[in-house]
């Protein structure tokens, strides 16, 4: 398995080859409804034409089915959907091509949500809301960054700048005040 | 009617009317139906009886399991002799199911069939309400109390008998047209068969083989085109176009359009002498702009009729004037560069439409790139490209190196089953034409390898399953579950790469194909749109004729008279089409044989004395039913063709001059309803409220 499968995907394949027989407790019959409530259409209408796999930019890298987790989606199977969220780019091919009208990049994002709710955090997704609060942008400056970005003839970035002091900290207000920062355990980041 | 509203609005409904109605009350019986436990089940039928019996005017209440039984219907016939009961309401279904039923039970007992009033608590209550059992009873009590209010109301009317001409129009000439056509000639009624094309035959004559059993289309389907030309009752329009229809059921005056042929259909014997003169060579339409036609043609060598016909569009002499190479070529002095266009007025009784379907046609910037890839082909293509008779005589190849492929893929649900393209219904037999096309490459060049990207396989006739297996099992066909994502070419070899998941495999698949035939759907025909407004037909969601009931009368439409078969009432095979036919025709024979029809009398009508002849009914009538004509006390006054209307309400909703009433949904009829709804109980809890009245001016 690849670095970037391990990151994104892992845990779903493991838990498939465990699991033999997949007993009915450990479906979730109103899972379909969890996803509409988060901004996912209705997965129930897709006919599992695997034409969102076919097109899905991730699936040249990466052993990544968008069909086979909308049929998770259908089938409930909650546990297994929700280590694959992550690794989605929202960029829409699937929902341009999809013949019944279906969203699979919204199902991802909705899976996201839950998940998030649910307590599975990645460990990247805190450390790019922690730079964020801290510097503004969800990736840490870096000075060979500023090196070359001088070389270019660029400004510096902006978390740089003494006048972006308040940006972030506006930043913060909101991460605190949505009780993001509570969510995924980053209160001392934003006490400051 | 125990509490009118105090504020009483409508000014028809004067109070002088209702004393009169109290004086005169009618007896009235209510019969509650229990459906089984379709009604019983949700709403409390008991209490809703006794709540029944109290209202005012009702003598008599019962409840029934099933009221449209015999037993039931004994039932209402004892009640009306023995209570002496002049209204009869049944709360039952949808009056479009049981109303008949009802009303010849009601007259069996001799009261006028249309003094019988339906309350709906079965489609508007009990199946809607199904989770609320308390307020779907009180639901139930409140439609019957409105019911009981108008039933009140109700006048006695009288059915009329039209007469009916014996002669059948059928539109389209295709496989449908045709059997209806022959099916109504051998009764023994004089037909009119109107085609588009210089000849019959349709979609079918076009096809290679048909499935399951692999008989060649056309070879089936010729010896019925040339039965159907040679009929002593049956009349063939070729080449000509319906251009308005009007009248009513037993008495249409129909308008034929018979377009220039430019060649006396007498006189043309169809040797053929004008098309090898003729210098003009383009692309034929039949074989989908493979082969080629002269400027004088038939479409195709079995055509019916067997006459020539000059397309105006490419003839040289048309063009600029010189030429006619045909003129001197034609031994029997057929062709007329100046014939006209004639119209022909028929008198007609019955009319079939089998206007039939398109082929799907992909999109400019679809991603199976039909319209860039010479290797990617349209089924119908194929259909030409394997047949006997077409521009290859049989020989598949593929059009960028007219080399014959090895390696053929079919994708299927191209413009079928798709939300995004709108077209949601599956068009029923791409699956088993991909499986028969499958077989007749295989039996033409055992050696290829075919493939098929499918959704989901609908092999669900007659013989269709067995076809499908032996496809897999003795011709080894892939089946690949997938709907391809991706088509590229390869610019040298002009061959094209399938990008799919393979669903069942759970993997990602790219494989090199040299013919591509997309399996497209069927849309509604162009031709088909044109006909549906000329004669004011209904369409379903998705853009073909819709049919009167589903079910019970499939191949009927909303306009008496009027019939509906084969591809233009939805996609279908040609078993089911022939069937449809021949459905439509007997359907179309029966009022013929009858010779006379009856019209209910649930109609508009119109109060001269009220109208000023403003004509705003004409035109917002849907049907054409009222016309404006010269009064005898003068002027201009609105007229409604009884056998047109269909008591819509249209006009009488519109009318300036509230001129026009519907029959059995007067004004006087319907506020009845209103206050009735609105004035005596609670529907929550079944009690009387009764400070609560409201009046109708505040609602």
């Amino acid at each position: 398995m690849s670095e970037v499968e391990k990151t994104f995907i892992g845990g779903l394949k493991e838990k498939l080859v465990e699991d033999k027989v997949i007993d009915e407790s450990e479906l979730d019959p109103n899972f379909a409804k969890e996803i509409q409530k988060y901004g996912g259409k209705d997965v129930m209408t897709c006919l599992q034409c695997g034409n969102c796999t076919g097109v899905c930019p991730i699936s040249l890298k990466i052993d990544y089915k968008t069909r086979s987790i909308v049929k998770f989606c259908q089938f409930g199977l909650k546990k297994y959907t929700l280590g694959t969220r992550w690794v989605c780019a929202t960029c829409y091919r699937c929902y341009e091509h999809c013949p019944a009208d279906l969203n699979p990049a919204e199902v991802m994002i909705a899976l996201r949500h839950i998940a998030v709710r649910e307590g599975i955090i990645p460990p990247f997704v805190k450390t790019a809301v922690t730079n964020l609060v801290k510097y503004g942008q969800s990736v840490k400056p870096d000075p060979e960054i500023e090196k070359i970005r001088k070389e270019l003839g660029l400004k510096r970035v902006h978390s740089e700048d003494p006048e972006f002091a308040s940006v972030i900290r506006e930043i913060q207000v909101l991460v605190h005040a949505s009780k993001y920062d509570k969510l995924i355990g980053i209160q001392e980041e934003v006490k400051l | 009617m125990t509490a009118p509203a105090p504020q009483d609005k409508g000014a028809t409904t004067s109070g002088q009317d209702k004393t009169k109605a109290a004086a005169s009350a009618p007896r009235i019986g209510v019969f509650v139906c229990h459906c089984g436990s379709n009604i019983a089940g949700v709403v409390d039928c008991g209490k809703v009886r006794e709540a029944a019996e109290k209202l005012p005017g009702v003598v008599v209440a019962k409840e029934n399991k099933y009221t449209c039984s015999d037993l039931g219907q004994e039932e209402i016939i004892k009640a009306i002799k023995e209570h002496g009961i002049e209204r009869v309401v049944v709360a039952s279904c949808s009056p479009r199911l049981h109303e008949p039923t009802f009303r010849k039970c009601v007259q069996q007992a001799g009261l006028n069939p249309y003094l019988l009033h339906m309350v709906n608590i079965r489609e508007q209550c009990s199946w809607v309400h199904s989770h609320e059992k308390d307020r779907a009873t009180g639901k139930a009590s409140d439609l019957i109390r409105m019911g009981v209010s108008k039933a009140s109301r109700l006048e006695p009317l009288e059915a009329r008998e039209v007469p009916v001409e014996p002669t059948s129009l059928v539109i389209g000439g295709g496989v449908a047209g045709i059997q209806a056509a022959l099916d109504l000639g051998n009764m023994g009624f004089k037909v009119y068969l109107v085609e588009s094309q210089p000849s019959i035959g349709g979609k079918m004559a076009q096809l290679d083989k048909t499935f399951p059993t692999g008989d060649c289309a056309i070879c089936i389907l010729a010896p019925k085109m040339v039965e159907l030309s040679r009929h002593p009752n049956i009349t063939l329009l070729s080449y000509s176009e319906v251009e308005e229809v009007k009248g009513y059921i037993g008495n249409y005056d129909v308008k034929v359009r018979r377009k220039a042929r430019y060649v006396h259909e007498g006189k043309c014997i169809g040797c053929g002498a004008c098309a090898d003169a003729c210098p003009v060579k383009v692309k034929n339409e039949f074989d989908l702009g493979f082969g080629q036609r002269k400027a004088v043609y038939v479409p195709f060598p079995q055509a019916v009729p067997l006459k020539y016909t000059i397309d105006k569009e490419n003839c040289l002499y048309f063009k600029t004037g010189k030429c006619l190479l045909c003129v001197k070529a034609c031994s029997n002095q057929a062709i007329d560069h100046k014939m006209q266009d004639e119209i022909l007025n028929l008198k007609i009784g019955t009319i079939i439409v089998a206007t039939g379907y398109d082929s799907y046609v992909p999109k400019k910037n679809g991603v199976y790139r039909y319209w860039e890839f010479d290797n990617v082909i349209t089924a119908l293509e194929l259909e030409r490209l394997v047949n006997a008779s077409g521009p290859t005589g049989g020989h598949l190849i593929r059009p960028s190196d007219q080399k014959t492929p090895k390696r053929v893929a079919f994708i299927q649900c191209v413009g079928s089953r798709n939300k995004k393209l709108g077209i949601e219904y599956c068009s029923r037999v791409c699956c088993m034409y991909a499986i028969k096309n499958a077989q007749i490459i295989k039996e033409h060049e055992p050696d290829t390898h075919i493939a098929v990207y499918y959704n989901d396989i609908r092999a669900f006739g007659k013989g269709f399953e067995e076809l499908y297996h032996r496809i897999r099992e003795e011709y080894k066909v892939e089946f690949i579950r997938g709907r391809p994502a991706k088509l590229s070419q390869d610019p040298q070899t002009k061959s094209i790469k399938i990008r799919a998941e393979e669903t069942l495999l759970g993997k990602i698949t790219e494989r090199v194909f040299d013919l591509v035939v997309l399996s497209t759907g069927l849309r509604p025909a162009e031709g088909s749109i044109k006909i549906g407004k000329v004669l004011s037909l209904t369409t379903s969601p998705d853009g073909f004729f819709a049919e009167a009931h589903p079910k019970l009368r499939p191949v009927d439409t909303a306009m008496d008279g009027i019939f509906i078969a084969g591809c233009a009432q939805g996609p279908k095979d040609i078993p089911d089409s022939v069937a449809q036919a021949k459905a439509a025709a007997s359907s179309a024979a029966a009022p013929m044989f009858a010779r006379k029809v009856s019209i209910e009398p649930l109609t508009a009508s119109v109060n001269e004395d009220l109208c000023v002849g403003c004509g705003l009914c004409t035109e917002l009538c849907p049907y054409g039913s009222p016309e404006l004509v010269v009064s005898e006390k003068g002027g201009m006054k609105a007229h409604i063709i009884e056998a047109l209307c269909h008591g819509c309400g249209t006009c009488a909703a519109s009318c300036p001059q509230k001129a026009i009433i519907t029959r059995q949904f007067t004004d006087e009829q319907i506020s009845c309803e209103i206050e009735a709804a609105l004035s005596t109980t609670d529907s929550q809890n079944g009690k009387h409220a009764g400070g609560k009245k409201k009046s109708t001016a505040e609602v």
